[in-house]
């Protein structure tokens, strides 16, 4: 394998007489990867601050405010119950505003992409690293959440320690539809409808802050269909160190959406870089 | 002619009922600086783009290297920099950074990236802001520092978009003779510029585009020598005209009269008759062809 992988190189060489550069995917991925990272570094307090200080404002304001006059849901007290749905809805709005208006930006003042354009790197590979730099701040402020809501007397046990990974699928997966709407988009206000269309009743749909199983026999399907639902319940699971078979249904769901909008926003993007 | 590096046949790019580029034919052979010269909207970062796989092709043919752009996107790519017309440097970091990051996308090792930075900040009389944020770069720095971008992966076709546009005449000069200097050393050059200048500085040949279509393709000498005159007498404000003699041509563009002619003697003659502010005699140049084909009046 490695000595064909040398031929084909030594082939591209002959061709183009180019010297040798890394031109694997792998390596592309971390590029643009890198990229976002660094440029992120540059403005951190300035962005770090809303994806942390909004959830812990709900947090405090409704687990201290509303906490002690409402029992224990889903055999969780309500402090713990709402710190596992606020991790996972601070990982859903990072991600998005990631690939709104971040990438908006990039795109249309920016030419961010144009700059990439003029390399080896493909434009799935451009928006892929894209997409893991979300999965990437998924997972980092899903684990500070995390952490501050511990601060507070939430009790975590060993299997929190995988409710980053549910914050950075979460990341991606929300990064994905932001991208796809991205594709869509003529000017950056449109973003308003969709963030305060889309994005924000799924706080509510999602069981967010109440269990919204049983209430209605719609909103049932509609929690079903939207994808934050499963990212809470599996955070909750965690939380709890329960699991039941349904926690199955909400992880392939959760990887389902995540491939579909994986694979819209890869074509969708490509179409509206290149054409 | 050697080897072509670029060749299309036919190649188009509409979008929607406009035709940006219209069934052009044309190449770039190994070593060469070709200019592709034309007005806004002719048609010429279009073309560009295409050839470093950032537009895809409506129909026609096109090779680069003898690959397939977009099919062959990597390979073709590895071995191309481009240089855009806009600013588009990550001005949140600083000079260094910047390259490194390009370093990246381009897939250079750390050690190769890093003589590599060092070399072409040197090139590009850049050493001295390596730790300088972009956006505190004057614009011909920030236009150097993208062109060393463009080099980082040690490209055997540059393509520069309107690489001076907007700059003062010293930095043209100096990104001139780096880009005559890399020329020397066998690199491949594809431009588009404004400036009847530049082209007439860099280029072996040069494509005059218009609307979509390459009118006019040869070397500039040439090109000045079988499209024009000799010599041209260009006057502005004239309150009469003088009688023109036959073995003159005349035409009149606004307030601003140009008469060419084969001959110097006849002009010299016409020079007299005329007020003498505003009068200027001199030799026939890429911009009188350009005007010639591409008419004199505006093209919006």
């Amino acid at each position: 394998m490695r000595a064909q992988v040398d031929r084909l190189e030594q082939g591209r060489r002959a061709e183009t007489g180019a010297p040798r550069l890394r031109t694997g995917r792998l390596w592309s991925l971390y590029g643009v990867w890198y990229r976002h990272v660094q440029v992120y570094r540059q403005t951190l307090w300035a962005n770090a601050l809303p994806p942390v200080l909004e959830p812990l404002l709900f947090f405090s304001a409704i687990a201290f405010g509303l906490g002690p006059y409402l029992p224990s849901f889903e055999g969780m007290p309500y402090r713990a119950f709402i710190a596992s749905g606020i991790i996972a809805t601070s990982a859903m709005f990072t991600g998005a505003f990631e690939t709104t208006f971040g990438t908006f930006v990039r795109l249309v003042f920016q030419r961010t992409y144009d700059s990439m354009l003029g390399t080896h790197l493909e434009v799935s590979e451009m928006f892929t690293g894209e997409l893991l730099f979300t999965a990437t701040k998924g997972l980092v402020f899903s684990a500070i959440v995390m952490g501050i809501t511990a601060a507070f007397g939430v009790r975590l046990n060993p299997w929190c320690a995988l409710v980053p990974l549910v914050g950075a699928a979460t990341g991606y997966l929300f990064g994905a539809l932001g991208l796809v709407v991205c594709s869509y988009v003529k000017t950056i206000n449109n973003f308003n409808f969709f963030l305060s269309g889309v994005i924000s009743p799924m706080f509510f749909f999602s069981g967010t802050f109440f269990p919204i199983r049983g209430i209605h026999p719609v909103l049932d399907v509609i929690s079903q269909i939207v994808p934050l639902t499963h990212a809470v319940e599996l955070s909750r699971a965690l939380y709890r160190g329960a699991f039941e078979t349904s926690h199955l249904w909400n992880l392939g769901a959760l990887a389902l959406y995540t491939v579909a909008l994986h694979v819209i926003a890869i074509r969708r993007m490509q179409r509206r870089v290149v054409g | 002619m050697a080897e072509p590096i670029v060749q299309g046949q036919k190649l188009t790019k509409r979008y929607g009922e406009l035709v940006a580029v219209d069934a052009v034919d044309f190449d770039v052979a190994r070593g060469e600086c070709v200019a592709f010269l034309g007005p806004n909207g002719a048609g010429k970062t279009t073309l560009m783009r295409m050839v470093f796989s950032a537009v895809a092709r409506s129909e026609g043919e096109l090779r680069v290297f003898g690959l397939t752009p977009i099919d062959d996107r990597k390979r073709i790519n590895a071995a191309v920099g481009v240089v855009f017309q806009e600013n588009n440097l990550d001005e949140e970091l600083d000079v260094l950074d910047n390259l490194r990051i390009y370093a990246k996308y381009c897939g250079l090792d750390r050690r190769t990236a890093r003589r590599r930075c060092a070399e072409l900040l040197e090139l590009m009389s850049l050493s001295e802001k390596a730790q300088s944020k972009v956006r505190e770069l004057s614009g011909g720095m920030m236009r150097r520092l993208m062109i060393a971008r463009a080099l980082l992966g040690d490209p055997r076709l540059l393509i520069l978009d309107e690489p001076t546009t907007g700059l003062d005449p010293q930095v043209r000069h100096a990104i001139w003779a780096v880009l005559r200097r890399l020329k020397r050393e066998g690199l491949t050059i594809l431009l588009t510029t404004h400036y009847m200048e530049e082209a007439q500085a860099l280029a072996d040949r040069v494509t005059i585009m218009d609307r979509g279509k390459i009118i006019l393709c040869g070397p500039p000498a040439r090109l000045i020598e079988e499209q024009m005159e000799r010599f041209v007498l260009q006057a502005a404000g004239l309150e009469r005209r003088p009688r023109v003699p036959d073995s003159v041509r005349h035409e009149q563009v606004g307030d601003a009269d140009y008469f060419y002619c084969a001959a110097e003697e006849p002009l010299r003659a016409l020079a007299g008759e005329l007020p003498p502010s505003g009068v200027v005699l001199r030799h026939a140049n890429l911009e009188d062809v350009f005007f010639k084909f591409t008419g004199r009046g505006l093209h919006e």
